[in-house]
């Protein structure tokens, strides 16, 4: 079959960084054709490109056989390629009819002719079987018809590849199966499908072949009908067990937090959690492994204090609490490294030294007076000591953080949790964005709190840093915790299947 | 980080000598001679004793108002009811003080503490909207600056009606703030403004829950997994830059206006915003700069008798001064002139 669509060799290239490396992914015209991998594997990048967000370092891209350069979205518009971004791109406060012609160029004269707008509409979407309301508001109506407009538009200007990224991320059940009927038809009417998604079960239904991307390349492009499911995940992790440089521990010590039962937001898979129950001992790390998105963030959140629990129980040192705020979690010696540093770590425009001391200026360490003279010059000489101690690299302690690199942030931010002296330390995604010294650092950073006698919760989406650090690992997947594995010879197999929900 | 200090203090210098230079332009285009009006602006504001106290006195609601927005600011509040609550602090003050019925500094005390608390209340009515229902406080805090003069139209109108002139009964001599110095008008309440400044200056910069504030201000989300009540913040924030502002109008109708008319206060509010812009969020820069618009004001008057100029050129110049100075710290925010900052900065240092 002709192939609609043809990448060739792209690579894109973000300082030293290789987002897309020689990838090469070709979209014949009726399939449904998936790419999948793990966060941060490239897929996005690739459809960027493809959509002419951004412009690759290398390679070309042909449609119909014909080379092209696509220099912006409007231009991929015009090449008939549309894509639905996981964000809807829709203004809600309009109609549905006024978002699709919302830029459309159809109309040459003064006015919009909405009656003949609206008939196109309408016969686009009794064809295609989207059914919406053409004058409803997007506010009023579900998310998943927000996304069946966001398709509309997509086809009223005439696109013949449709890229759809994590379609099913933000659905109910109920409109996922709708989605697929859809998707059904645009097949059958000879609309090619870009399918991203990282999620193997909705992929082997949906799809005709799947490439599987890894770290930026191409790992190789299957079949779908002639793979399963344990293929495509060894394929997308792509591990096999590496030798771990840290002794594991088996702690028989007091747990410092414990979750029973826990649920929040349980209706969602993605942002939810659904009856959680786990415990983290003191010298112990335990790992929660699992793709990103599947209630790891509310995971965190709950066992330090900034959400709060919908119901079960959450038993902090042994004292059940129930209405608290992260304040009276750091108050109990919790420390916490957070998944989004920038947003939820750090204060970009404050200096080194006002970040390190975030939580502490209240301590009569740097304060006197009850809190109406701090003491500027103990503030200076601790940052100092931490610079030194933590090694963070920065020209004083009165740079803003934001001119740091994200090494050296995250060190702030370690130094800052770790001389806590917590008894519980939450990290999430700790090496994120690091490069391999700053990584090897934190993480041993995080073996010497557990030697220490701290319990520490390991979330991360990198299994291999779970796999390196765990004393014992969970797998969350949709917001329940689909199994409990051993850190010391973890069972790689069955752990990466976990992961992928089964 | 020197580097970045003295952009933060070029910026706004640059800013002023721009908006002069266009200023000029403009006077010379209305057929007079821009150096001698120029000079006739000094001179308005410097050339005798009394000129100089008068820019004194214009300054200090001025400062009261730019306190205020500055301290909202500083936390992520962008409070702009700065006039409303300066108006309610001299409502407050003067309801106070012509209800006593006596007069003295006892009474002088109470109308000031009054007007402080009322700037304060005023303050945090869009403060609980805003922390406990999500209103946006640009909008609420304008509709309660129209509450506010709306109700000072029913006190000089009706309520405290003195005469067939729509205007309240004046303060009475001896519940005025005194002057300092006889035979000029500067008031003891310029030295409350500088000292608030000072304090206010002190706090943000030198203690602990002055540090915390900022924080909030500059990333909430970071603040609040961080162990701190960022609603708690916010709200104190509205409550003491009310409190400032009610505190202003307190002084200024008790040592210079001395009674409520039509179209009091009107306009002190956003010159307060100006202000603190300018000044970048600084409680001393604040002061300065608001000084330095009094002095565009009292000027502009010897200007306009002088040479013919209109006083509206001083308003062009000052709100070009607020163009290029919010334009100017906007630039430096930029990647791109950071950068180029920081690779100038680099050579220097390299040299």
């Amino acid at each position: 079959m002709e192939e609609i669509l043809r990448m060739e060799h792209i690579s894109k290239q973000f300082g030293d960084f290789y987002a897309n490396r020689d990838i090469t992914f070709g979209v014949r015209k009726g399939e449904v054709h998936t790419l999948l991998g793990e966060n941060g594997a490239g897929k996005s990048t690739l459809m960027n490109v493809l959509v002419g967000l951004y412009q690759p370092t290398a390679g070309r891209i042909l449609i119909n056989g014909k080379p092209v350069r696509i220099e912006s979205p409007a231009q991929a518009v015009r090449l008939g390629i549309g894509m639905v971004h996981q964000h809807f791109m829709l203004i809600e406060a309009m109609t549905v009819l006024q978002n699709i012609i919302l830029g459309d160029t159809r109309d040459k004269g003064l006015f919009i002719q909405h009656e003949e707008r609206k008939q196109e509409i309408v016969a686009l979407s009794q064809k295609y079987g989207l059914d919406v309301d053409p004058d409803a508001k997007i506010t009023d109506i579900s998310v998943g018809a927000q996304q069946r407009v966001e398709i509309l538009k997509a086809l009223f200007r005439g696109a013949e590849i449709l890229v759809l990224d994590e379609p099913t991320a933000v659905l109910t059940d109920i409109e996922v199966e709708k989605l697929y009927a859809i998707i059904d038809r645009l097949k059958g009417e000879g609309k090619s499908i870009v399918f991203i998604s990282h999620k193997m079960r909705e992929v082997l239904h949906v799809s005709d072949r799947i490439t599987i991307l890894r770290a930026g390349k191409a790992v190789c492009t299957l079949d779908a009908d002639k793979t399963d499911g344990r293929e495509l995940a060894s394929l997308m992790i792509g591990r096999e067990l590496s030798e771990s440089n840290y002794k594991k521990i088996e702690s028989e010590q007091e747990p410092v937090i414990e979750l029973v039962d826990v649920d929040y937001n349980k209706s969602s898979k993605h942002n939810g959690l659904n009856g959680i129950t786990l415990k983290v001992r003191r010298g112990e790390i335990v790992g929660v492994a699992g793709v990103d998105g599947n209630g790891q963030s509310q995971l965190a959140q709950i066992v330090t204090g900034v959400i709060c629990a919908e119901s079960g129980e959450v038993v902090l040192k042994g004292r059940k609490v129930s209405h608290v705020t992260a304040a009276d979690f750091i108050a109990q010696n919790v420390s916490h490294i957070p998944e989004d540093r920038n947003r939820m770590g750090l204060i970009g425009d404050m200096t080194v030294e006002e970040n390190l001391l975030l939580k502490s200026t209240q301590k009569c360490e740097f304060c006197e007076a009850g809190g109406w003279r701090l003491k500027k010059k103990a503030m200076k000489a601790y940052t100092d000591e931490m610079r030194d101690k933590y090694d963070i690299r920065c020209r004083s302690g009165e740079q803003e953080i934001r001119s740091l690199s994200g090494g050296n942030q995250q060190k702030v931010i370690l130094a800052r949790e770790l001389e806590a002296q917590p008894d519980l330390l939450v990290a999430v995604h700790p090496t994120r964005g690091l490069d391999i010294g700053a990584t090897r650092y934190v993480r041993d950073a995080m073996v010497a709190a557990r030697d220490k006698g701290c319990a520490v919760l390991l979330i991360s989406a990198d299994f291999d840093e779970v796999l390196q650090l765990s004393d014992r690992i969970v797998v969350m997947f949709e917001g329940r915790i689909m199994g409990e594995y051993p850190g010391e010879n973890p069972p790689v197999q069955a752990i990466s299947y976990a992961m992928t929900g089964k | 980080m020197q580097r970045n200090k003295i952009w933060n203090l070029l910026v706004p210098i640059l800013s002023i000598l721009l908006a002069f230079v266009i200023g000029m332009i403009i006077i010379l285009c209305l057929g007079s001679n821009p150096f001698q009006a120029i000079g006739y602006l000094v001179k308005g504001a410097f050339g005798s004793r009394t000129n100089l106290a008068n820019t004194v006195v214009r300054s200090m609601p001025l400062i009261f108002t730019g306190l205020c927005t500055c301290f909202a600011y500083r936390c992520g509040v962008f409070n702009l009811g700065g006039e409303g609550q300066f108006l309610c602090g001299s409502m407050a003050a003067i309801t106070v003080a012509l209800l006593i019925g006596k007069s003295g500094w006892w009474v002088t005390l109470i109308a000031i503490f009054a007007g402080t608390v009322a700037g304060g209340v005023w303050g945090l009515l869009p403060g609980i909207l805003k922390t406990w229902r999500g209103l946006n406080e640009l909008i609420t805090t304008i509709m309660f600056n129209y509450v506010a003069t709306l109700f000072m139209g029913y006190l000089y109108t009706t309520a405290l009606r003195e005469g067939s002139v729509p205007q309240t009964a004046p303060v009475p001599e001896a519940t005025e703030i005194g002057r300092i110095f006889p035979g000029l008008r500067i008031t003891w309440g310029i030295v409350v403004a500088l000292v608030v400044g000072i304090a206010m200056w002190y706090f943000l910069f030198y203690t602990s829950k002055g540090f915390q504030l900022r924080a909030v201000g500059l990333n909430p989300t970071a603040c609040r997994f961080n162990g701190l009540s960022v609603k708690r913040y916010m709200l104190a924030a509205f409550v003491i830059s009310g409190a400032v502002a009610g505190l202003g109008g307190a002084c200024d109708i008790l040592g210079t206006q001395f009674r409520l008319i039509s179209g009091y206060g009107s306009g002190y509010g956003f010159d307060g915003v100006a202000i603190a812009l300018i000044a970048q969020l600084n409680p001393i820069a604040t002061m300065i700069v608001a000084y330095f618009f009094a002095v565009l004001r009292v000027g502009s008057t010897t200007m306009q008798v002088g040479t013919g100029v209109p006083t509206s050129v001083v308003d062009i110049i000052q709100a070009l001064v607020i163009i290029f100075a919010v334009a100017g710290t906007a630039a430096m925010h930029l990647p791109q002139i950071r950068s180029y900052l920081q690779t100038l900065g680099e050579k220097k240092e390299a040299n």
